[in-house]
């Protein structure tokens, strides 16, 4: 059920990159406003900034003009984001030294000492996306698939208000990409979690509930 | 539990593995560090107490000396005695003589002692091997071991002496035949220098072989123990002009200050170069993390993605290397101790392996090698292998710091 006020803000968001002497600006006033349970996804051509105005979402990096806020407030600091944002990223990004459970359970230590239930809450994240038998293997035993699933459990292991999703299929097969983007939507639906997801795919973007596409620093709805 | 340290104990003990090869390469590296500190500075540590031990056994805890001889010894051992803390006074005379044994001449220290009073201050029955004080007296001399051998002499043998005083006589063509002495005992003190070079006679022998009448060149002191010879000293040097004018006392520590300085001195490099193992390990540590940033990059911008502040990902670094120190500090304190605990037996082993056993007991002090480690230097030891240990975290903790989370997330 999408409603409420906007989860994620984004206002005249304008970034510029600068090498050597010439200057490339890869956002140009850059508006989008993520309702609460709302899925987004952002298409756009290789190097058209859909990765940079994902980690301006998420507090990462900064705007040279505009400004982002989260549920209202325009604080996106560090100490905010782990409660806030989950990211879900191309490559992955698990611990190779945690275990599957210990890397979900890792999302809830950055904001503070994990308690059993939390690790309850971990095992059934991982349930929920089939790897209840895999909690105790390292990154290094899991499959491409597999690893992108612990990652998915991670990013909602704190309850965040918005899952940010870079590419989450860039390294799988169609079909375990197509499986990743429908365990992406159905728990993010169960959540309540606004879904923001940055796609090359147009059948994954195209089962969000809007689309918008990025072009020569501009964000366009696409019907 | 910080998940910074959380983090750094799983990057150092990954799960699903028994040790990283990391870990194991940095903490041995300390470990063995610290083990060899710990060996070397106790081995010095024996050395010096037991040199210290000697001294003190050899010389009383204070000596009272005069430049020239003292003519009323018993006043000033009476004096003496009566003084706080002093629980023993025996005084000696001591010059060179020519010792010669079948035309083989020496010239040992000889020293004269007052048989009554001597194991009152000096424990010499401890060290006499063969033979006993008790047969001491005006017609017979103690060796030490070490001139025994050399001269060839044994117990019971004759040994003849010449004095100084013999010499003047000499001058005005006066005859004077060397004095012979029975050896009624051999001594061994365990130092080279005082085994090669001492001979000990009656007091009343070495006055006459230096023709000093009733008089003394000195006292041994023995203190009550846990009292200061230093403040003693002081306090004697006070009373001393009454009573022996020309003659001052002096602590052990203050008459042998040179030669301990240099026992100490040699302490002090031996810890201060190997010290440096340690700092090479730390060096290796600080590599290791450096490259472990490097290798972590994404993690680390993951990390930031998550929600974790620069400064608790430095501290992530900071973490692994005082564990790593920690770790290796702990090893180190038990490997060095197991190592002085069989140090003999290690000896043994390999002087029986390259045949220097007889080498050893001849050109060392001591044939036991004796070990002793100070609380102090223990905890310096201890705290400075930990605090290098863990400002080897710091460069890698202070690059992991510096990195942008969306650099480290895009990098290859």
């Amino acid at each position: 059920m999408i409603s409420g006020d906007p989860v994620l803000t984004a206002k005249g968001l304008t970034k510029t990159f600068r090498s050597g002497e010439r200057t490339l600006e890869v956002l140009r006033g850059i508006d989008l406003s993520v309702a609460p349970g709302e899925s987004v996804s952002i298409t756009g051509e290789s190097g058209s900034g859909k990765s940079t105005l994902l980690h301006l979402l998420a507090g990462l990096d900064q705007p040279d003009a505009g400004e982002v806020s989260w549920a209202g407030a325009a604080d996106t600091v560090a100490a905010r984001r782990g409660r806030f944002l989950g990211m879900v990223f191309q490559s992955f990004y698990l611990m190779p030294e945690l275990t599957a459970l210990e890397n979900v359970t890792m999302a809830a230590r950055m904001i503070g000492p994990v308690s059993g239930a939390e690790r309850e809450r971990a095992a059934a994240l991982l349930a929920r996306v089939g790897l209840a038998d895999r909690t105790d293997h390292v990154p290094a035993q899991l499959s491409g698939g597999e690893r992108q699933r612990v990652a998915v459990a991670r990013a909602l292991m704190n309850r965040p208000q918005v899952l940010l999703a870079d590419e989450p299929t860039g390294n799988l097969d169609e079909r375990t990409g197509d499986a990743v983007v429908e365990l992406l939507l159905s728990l993010c639906g169960e959540t309540d979690t606004a879904l923001v997801l940055v796609t090359h795919n147009p059948s994954h973007a195209a089962k969000t509930t809007r689309r918008v596409a990025l072009h020569a620093g501009q964000l366009q709805p696409v019907t | 539990m910080p998940w910074s340290l959380y983090l750094a104990l799983k990057q150092l003990f990954p799960s699903g593995r028994r040790l990283s090869f990391f870990t194991a390469i940095s903490v041995a590296g300390v470990m063995l560090g610290v083990a060899l500190l710990i060996v070397s500075v106790s081995v010095m540590g024996g050395f010096g107490r037991e040199i210290r031990r000697m001294i003190i056994d050899t010389q009383g805890d204070v000596q009272v000396r005069s430049g020239a001889f003292i003519d009323n010894p018993e006043e000033i051992v009476a004096t003496l005695a009566d003084q706080p803390d002093v629980t023993g006074v025996t005084p000696f005379a001591e010059g060179v003589v020519m010792l010669q044994y079948d035309y083989k001449p020496a010239f040992p220290a000889l020293q004269g002692i007052d048989v009554d009073r001597v194991n009152d201050v000096i424990p010499l029955n401890d060290y006499i091997r063969v033979g006993t004080l008790d047969d001491l007296d005006d017609d017979s001399v103690i060796l030490s071991a070490q001139l025994a051998r050399s001269l060839g002499v044994h117990y019971g043998d004759t040994v003849e002496v010449y004095s100084p005083l013999m010499l003047e006589l000499m001058k005005n063509d006066e005859v004077m035949l060397p004095t012979e002495l029975r050896v009624s005992g051999i001594f061994e003190i365990g130092h080279q220098a005082l085994d090669s070079s001492v001979v000990l006679v009656t007091l009343r022998r070495m006055q006459e072989l230096y023709g000093l009448g009733g008089g003394v060149h000195g006292f041994n002191l023995k203190l009550t123990p846990g009292s200061d010879p230093d403040r003693v000293a002081r306090r004697l040097n006070g009373v001393l002009p009454d009573v022996a004018p020309g003659a001052f006392a002096r602590s052990w520590m203050d008459a042998n200050s040179d030669f301990l300085f240099v026992v100490q001195l040699e302490k002090n490099m031996i810890f201060f170069l190997l010290m440096f193992i340690i700092v090479v390990a730390a060096f290796s540590v600080m590599s290791s993390l450096l490259i472990s940033v490097v290798r972590k990059t994404r993690e680390i911008g993951l990390l930031g993605a998550m929600g974790g502040r620069a400064r608790d990902v430095a501290l992530c670094f900071c973490y692994q290397a005082l564990v790593i120190g920690v770790g290796g500090t702990v090893l180190g304190v038990g490997l060095g101790m197991t190592v002085l605990h069989f140090r003999n037996d290690l000896i043994a082993g390999f002087t029986r392996l390259t045949g220097s056993e007889e080498a050893l007991r001849r050109f060392y002090e001591f044939s036991n090698l004796p070990a002793y480690t100070s609380p102090g230097d223990l905890t310096l030891i201890v705290s400075m292998a930990i605090i290098v240990s863990a400002l080897a975290g710091v460069i890698p903790a202070w690059r992991a710091a510096q990195l942008n989370p969306v650099e480290a997330l895009r990098s290859e």
